[in-house]
């Protein structure tokens, strides 16, 4: 009985979809270890390893999917609002992404320079120029969705085709290389744990008490579901859905310092390269609605590491890089359809029927 | 209502404005380039389409194209990134007929696919210059010759040392296992590398482990390796076709509590890389952490330029023109090695 | 009536911009650039040739566009098409066989991602999303390698591929004293007529105006009696069987297949239908505005290129900056129109 109970919670809660695609993706990996002989739980072992560059550091598959997947994790944290409140999707982050690390690169090692080893300008001022691009970013798609009413997908078309071409602009057609240490540390280790895991820890945190504490988070569901019942309320709507943009903006530029900082350079053309895609996939796998309204910051972080352990793993079974979106297409259109009305209708008549005959 | 549209109108005029001065800025960079094109009138006029901006040795090679083709030279230039997409060099080699340039040289970023454009080349009796990657054409005189490495030489000469080292610190051969990452598939430089691995792995009989792409960048090759520790236990050689892929290999090494280094039978992981055009490459050699180089000169600027001037006196150049080329070490167990009764110095920066 | 008479003039508005704009960028480029050669016949056909493809794939994306929809897996397509193309004719399949296959798989993918949007109503994006990941992961799985179409492969296939048409008018003699004659190739000619069917559809027939309807309001459509749910599934069919018809042009103009090929071309087709005043709230638009638009995007890449001293992100940033304008203009259309209703 408590286990039915139990069960009949979890089936009515969000978290349900990605819990169990998370175990699934273990089970396979499990499997794999135990057949190739590497034993079973190879997976989930974290150990300590001694390195000539980085002092003593955890290893594990674990630490690394948590920090591989940090980029994509911010991303859905932006993702998730941006989608609550606009019932739309921002498709420019990958390209922000791009545009805020050539922004912090190019201050970093001065316009034109295309390989340094010392900072033109203070660590600090790089890191924030670049957050604050993408703060702008987001301000200009949120204006477009916000206060245009245009569609978010089409609005946010337009930095998803200038934002990488500006970049590449500011860095004068070249891979920028910034080859110093300091920089260096947002893609490294602060002792022994990745540095990308604790900026994301760090950045879910922050969100997360920010919603809570001033009631953002209700009003940005509440936006979400109505938006004229919202204003009529009391609620700024407008205001709400730009501010997600802009927040959406400055996680996709957190993003870029990172993702650039793991290669001390800024390569417009392959940072966050089909990013967005991973961001919109791990807010659907969390079990938030696309079309807009509730929304669970927890489920689309496990979304988004779910995503980064099924790259990991299609890795480890020997599917190459490029060959690994057809996993990912069956994958979205799956969960897609298991959510579509129409498909909840028909399971809900099965179910019903079945129930029925069982109480005939 | 009234307000929303008021400001729409505003941004419009804003944005038509911006556009008015965009324009502006074009016609007025325009009518100084005009200035200096009827300045040299006399010049050559060379229209270059490069792959990209991809990795320091790309950068490195636009840089010394961009030198020896200058307007002091006598030269006019129009540079054209490709950004690694082929519909682009296209375009841009369609552009320059349509311009009328005196020469065009070619950097493509794949071998297939070049018929069609080159033929049009041809019949507007423009020669082209082939640079760094080859085309495969049915009619060899799609293109004038081609300037670029020996990829495949240089990859001959990386296995050469390595079994030189294995001989010298008496290492079994069934005792070194490889991983191969490739740079981006199809690309002369891929192909040649590869090859020569292939061709020495047979011969040597070393263990192959695995192959992948990494796109000749950084991000991919650390990406790459980090699956292949994963797959692999026993991986003691890593063969990486550039040294961006190289470095990243080292990142995922290290992330992975390995270390890089010669001693491969007790626990470290070789590293063998190709391009050495960088001071980062350098320093990695001296510290250890990349155990060979194959150099891979980008320096193709005044090769090129001698060409064109030699064609112009009406000297026909040879067909293939290969650049030379060092090996890179700093273990000293290897002194020189011999291939096809030819011997290399091995270089200790 | 009056709402009506509104409606035309902006849509007449939209596309008389487009129109204008295309004659002023050309205009532009030929006064600039008199002396490198724009002024001649062939920097237009080059266009024609170099877009053809594009051309294809427009008009099946305008048409998804009518009914508000969205699809973005036309690139992944297109590769998809390219390298079953080049490997099939390696494999010594013959070209005519190899087309009508390409054709074939290209309407059974639509069918697909009609039946998603349509019968179980899951947005456009998401669908056309996963179609992308899933043709671009295909090509990867059919050859991870570059493969070219030579003569051997199939003399057939490389005639058509190098076959010039020439044009009786408009040659030039160049600095070599080589007389150039203008010419186009056989995937013009393909386009060309792609563009005329789809523009007569829309025009004449049944489905073109079920398009629009669907688009304009889907309730007072359904209310109608018309059948939605197919009207989408024919919708999308469409734009896959244009887009295989587009990757049998593309892969006549490049003849190889990658897994790289054809990258990003999917914001190409919609930004050109949005600068051709194709309405992305659906229900408005058609393909001659489609066809300007993609010749003003390949206008603005040949003007840059034909200077050679911008840098080459500059046609990326000129062309969202055109598309930041026509939207807004859209979307004032939009907001008059409602203001007009109320």
């Amino acid at each position: 009985m408590n286990t039915k109970n139990l069960f009949d919670k979890l089936k009515k809660s969000q978290l349900l979809l990605p819990v169990i695609a998370m175990l699934l993706v273990m089970a396979v990996n499990i499997i794999h270890d135990a057949f190739t002989g590497a034993g079973a739980f190879s997976f989930f072992t974290i150990t300590l390893q001694n390195t000539t560059g980085n002092g003593t550091i955890l290893y594990g598959r674990i630490i690394d999917i948590l920090n591989r997947g940090s980029e994509a994790a911010l991303l859905a944290l932006g993702m998730t609002l941006v989608v609550s409140a606009s019932a739309g999707t921002d498709i420019s982050v990958g390209s922000v992404m791009s545009l805020c690390a050539s922004f912090c690169c190019m201050l970093l090692a001065g316009y034109g320079v295309s390989s340094t080893n010392e900072l033109a300008v203070p660590l600090i001022l790089g890191v924030l120029a670049g957050m604050l691009m993408g703060c702008a970013c987001g301000a200009f798609n949120g204006f477009l969705v916000a206060r245009l009413n245009i569609q978010p997908m089409v609005a946010t078309l337009i930095l998803y085709s200038a934002a990488r071409a500006i970049g590449l602009l500011l860095c004068n057609d070249l891979i920028v290389y910034v080859r110093n240490n300091s920089f260096g540390f947002f893609g490294s280790f602060l002792g022994p744990i990745p540095t990308p895991i604790i900026i994301t820890a760090v950045c879910v945190a922050l969100l997360s008490i920010i919603l809570k504490k001033t009631a953002l988070g209700l009003y940005i569901q509440s936006v979400g579901i109505n938006s004229k019942a919202s204003r009529i309320a009391g609620l700024n709507s407008k205001m709400i859905i730009h501010l997600a943009y802009i927040v959406c903006g400055l996680f996709a530029g957190i993003a870029g310092i990172v993702a650039s900082s793991r290669i001390t350079s800024a390569d417009s053309n392959n940072i966050g390269l089909y990013l967005e895609m991973d961001a919109i996939l791990a807010v659907a796998l969390g079990g938030n609605s696309l079309g807009g309204g509730k929304f669970s910051l927890a489920g689309s972080i496990i979304g988004a590491y779910t995503i980064q352990a099924i790259t990991t793993t299609l890795y480890a079974l020997g599917v190459s890089t490029n060959q690994a979106p057809v996993f990912k297409a069956i994958i979205v259109i799956i969960i897609v359809a298991i959510q579509a009305p129409p498909v909840k209708a028909f399971i809900k008549k099965k179910s019903l029927s079945k129930s029925s005959k069982g109480v005939a | 209502m009234k307000k929303s549209i008021f400001l729409t109108i505003i941004i419009l005029t804003i944005s038509l404005l911006s556009g008015c001065s965009r324009a502006n800025e074009i016609t007025s960079a325009n009518s100084a380039e005009v200035i200096s094109d009827n300045k040299s009138s006399g010049s050559i006029t060379i229209g270059f389409s490069q792959v990209g901006a991809e990795s320091d040795w790309r950068n490195i090679n636009t840089e010394s194209m961009k030198k020896s083709l200058s307007a002091d030279n006598g030269y006019s230039l129009i540079y054209d990134d490709g950004q690694q997409k082929q519909q682009n060099q296209i375009i841009a080699i369609r552009t320059f007929i349509q311009k009328e340039v005196d020469y065009i040289v070619l950097a493509p970023v794949i071998e297939d696919g070049w018929n069609t454009v080159l033929a049009e080349a041809k019949d507007a009796g423009i020669p082209v210059i082939l640079v760094d990657r080859k085309v495969n054409v049915e009619d060899n005189e799609l293109f004038t010759c081609w300037v670029g490495s020996d990829f495949e030489l240089e990859g001959r000469k990386v296995c050469e040392w390595l079994n030189e080292y294995c001989k010298a610190n008496a290492i079994d051969a069934e005792n070194i296992n490889i991983v191969n990452i490739k740079g981006t598939e199809g690309a002369s430089a891929e192909l040649g590398r590869s090859r020569s691995l292939h061709k020495a792995v047979n011969k040597y009989g070393w263990n192959l482990l695995d192959e992948a792409s990494g796109d000749f960048t950084q991000a991919k090759g650390r990406e790459v390796m980090a699956g292949f520790l994963r797959k692999h236990k026993d991986i003691n050689v890593v063969y990486c076709e550039n040294d961006n892929e190289a470095f990243g290999a080292i990142d995922a090494i290290e992330a992975a509590g390995k270390k890089a280094g010669n001693d491969i039978m007790h626990g470290e992981i070789m590293i063998l890389a190709f391009d050495g055009s960088t001071e980062q490459a350098i320093n990695e050699i001296r510290n250890g952490r990349i155990s060979c180089i194959g150099e891979c000169n980008p320096l193709h600027g005044p090769r090129v330029e001698k060409i064109i001037s030699n064609l112009e006196k009406g000297i026909i150049p040879d067909k293939y023109e290969y650049v030379d080329e060092d090996i890179f070490s700093a273990d000293t167990s290897v002194k020189t090695i011999t291939l096809d009764d030819i011997s290399y110095n091995i270089v200790t920066p | 009536m009056n709402i009506k008479k509104l409606n035309l003039n902006s849509h007449t508005l939209l596309l008389l911009i487009t129109i204008v704009l295309f004659i002023i960028l050309y205009g532009l480029g030929c006064i600039l650039y008199s002396n490198k050669g724009f002024t001649h016949l062939q920097t237009f056909l080059n266009i024609l040739i170099t877009n053809a493809g594009l051309i294809c794939i427009t008009c099946g994306m305008t048409c998804v566009m009518l009914t508000a929809g969205i699809d973005i897996s036309v690139g992944g397509l297109v590769a998809m098409d390219c390298m079953l193309i080049a490997v099939g004719l390696n494999k010594g399949i013959p070209a005519p066989l190899m087309v009508i296959l390409v054709i074939v798989i290209g309407i059974l993918f639509g069918l697909m991602q009609g039946f998603f949007v349509g019968y179980l109503n899951i947005q456009p994006f998401i669908v056309s999303m996963a179609g992308m990941f899933f043709t671009r992961g295909m090509t990867a799985v059919i050859s991870t390698d570059q493969v070219s179409i030579t003569e051997q492969s199939s003399p057939l296939y490389y005639a058509w591929a190098n076959y010039k048409i020439k044009l009786p008018f408009g040659g030039y003699i160049n600095n070599k004293g080589v007389y150039n004659a203008p010419y186009i190739r056989i995937n013009v000619i393909i386009a060309l007529i792609v563009l005329i069917a789809i523009f007569f559809m829309l025009r004449h027939t049944r489905f073109g105006r079920n398009l629009y309807a669907v688009g304009g309001n889907e309730q007072s459509a359904a209310m109608m009696g018309l059948n939605i749910k197919n009207v989408k599934l024919k919708a999308y069919t469409l734009s896959s069987f244009l887009c295989s018809i587009g990757g049998i042009c593309f892969s006549l103009n490049t003849m190889s297949g990658s897994v790289q090929q054809a990258l990003g071309l999917e914001m190409d087709a919609i930004s050109s239908a949005v600068i051709g005043g194709t309405l992305l709230t659906g229900g408005v638009g058609n393909v001659i505005g489609s066809f300007f638009g993609v010749l003003i995007n390949g206008t603005i890449s040949s003007i840059v290129k034909t200077n050679g001293k911008l840098a080459s992100s500059w046609p990326n940033i000129l062309t969202a900056a055109l598309l930041f304008l026509f939207i807004v203009i859209q979307s004032i259309f939009a907001a008059i129109r409602n203001k007009k209703m109320h």
